[in-house]
């Protein structure tokens, strides 16, 4: 099964990035994270931890009326590269079915050449934030 | 008490009153480098513990040819007084310090409380970077005084010496290599150096605004372990960054004669054939 398409270009376009254009790709992602909806601010107890991460991330997905599947992911602004890397994820997943999320392969993001500006260390985060977010997706689909 | 070396400690304000001063370089070092590009102290330059310092193909640092062109780009001289600070109550900004140090700079500083305290009294964050006239930096040959390789700290573990484990808990136990279905970094087996105890970095600082703690609650903490200055130190972690603050701080803040760090760290040794590791769990 191909890629999510919005996931897809955003593979894409970091393939043609310089190292450069890369980490202010991050830094723009990174700055328009989305807050946590107000609903969660007080349940971080019903979202997922992401132990992989050294940064105390925790996320929660939800299914839409169509079936539809999205996240809420919550990381401090102290860590700006986490953000950046869980906003790919957000804005390449938000939306995509239950079976196109749970299809995307751990490795997805090779093309993307990300370890020419981040650490490897980060991308093991990455993997992590991934696998969690199957986790909570499979959760709230059956739901 | 004081700290022994206080010179090498400086506060926010020394900072704020020094940022034009051009005898001065202030860099910041983190953990998660797009701090500095989302903001920073006026007039501080970037290194990054990643891509600026490590050497590009072998795990080993830049070397000393590479090191002078960093130094030399972001304007220091020999004697240029540097300071560094950072996130994660300056763990990376130890790490810069004590590379620095390596290549035999002397005039280095950390300032204290680093990104967290400079943000908490809400000083000035830019995202203009400064650039510098560059200079012709001259390192000295590596200090190998405060770097430990494998062998030494095999023959330091069979000496029963000391060994400061600076991981958390969990990872000294051994209880910790792999979360589920994904392996961590590194090493594929878990547990700690025999002889090693267990320091968590973090118990040298104050959370809550990521100073150092005091002289008296810092000689407790290593001394009530049984790590005393009258010994030669290593201390070591993952990859060797949180174990540089434990080496600032036995080596500047206690004034350990001996102390060094080794950077192979856990994820060497938890992969070498043949080497010994305790476990407890």
């Amino acid at each position: 099964m191909p890629l999510p398409p919005k996931l897809q270009e955003i593979v894409d376009d970091f393939a043609g990035m310089t190292r450069e254009e890369k980490l202010e790709t991050l830094i723009s992602y990174a700055e328009t994270f989305p807050p946590l909806p107000e609903r969660f601010r007080e349940a971080r107890t019903k979202m997922q931890p992401v132990p992989e991460c050294m940064t105390p991330v925790f996320l929660v997905a939800e299914k839409q009326a169509d079936g539809g599947i999205v996240f809420h992911v919550d990381c401090p602004p102290q860590s700006p590269t986490v953000r950046g890397l869980a906003s790919i994820l957000m804005n390449g997943l938000n939306g995509a079915s239950l079976e196109e999320i749970l299809s995307v392969p751990s490795d997805f993001f090779l093309p993307m050449k990300l370890d020419e500006a981040v650490s490897q260390q980060r991308l093991n985060g990455f993997m992590g934030v991934l696998a969690h977010m199957k986790q909570s997706a499979v959760k709230a689909a059956s739901e | 008490m004081s700290y022994v070396h206080p010179d090498y400690l400086v506060d926010t304000e020394w900072v704020a009153a020094h940022q034009e001063d051009p005898n001065v370089r202030i860099i910041e070092s983190d953990e998660d480098p797009l701090l500095y590009a989302i903001g920073h102290i006026p007039g501080a330059v970037q290194v990054d513990w990643f891509s600026t310092l490590q050497h590009p193909l072998r795990r080993d640092f830049l070397t000393k040819e590479k090191f002078e062109e960093v130094a030399s780009k972001l304007g220091i001289t020999n004697d240029t007084t540097v300071v560094f600070y950072g996130d994660k109550s300056n763990w990376f900004a130890c790490y810069a310090l004590w590379l620095f140090q390596y290549y035999g700079h002397k005039n280095v500083k950390i300032m204290n409380g680093g990104r967290l305290k400079w943000e908490q009294e809400e000083r000035p964050l830019v995202k203009e970077v400064q650039s510098y006239p560059a200079t012709t930096y001259r390192a000295r040959k590596a200090d190998k005084n405060i770097r430990a390789f494998r062998d030494q700290v095999l023959k330091q573990s069979k000496a029963g010496k000391p060994l400061v484990d600076v991981r958390s808990p969990k990872e000294y136990s051994g209880e910790l290599i792999s979360m589920p279905n994904y392996p961590q970094e590194g090493a594929t087996r878990g547990g700690h150096i025999p002889g090693a105890v267990s320091i968590p970095w973090a118990q040298a600082v104050n959370e809550a605004d990521a100073t150092f703690k005091t002289p008296e609650e810092l000689r407790a903490l290593y001394e009530g372990k049984g790590i005393t200055p009258d010994e030669e130190v290593i201390a070591y972690c993952r990859i060797g960054e949180r174990s540089s603050l434990t080496w600032f701080v036995l080596k500047y803040l206690l004034g350990y004669p001996n102390v060094k760090n080794y950077d192979g760290s856990w994820t060497e040794w938890g992969n070498l054939v043949d080497a010994p590791i305790e476990k407890s769990i």
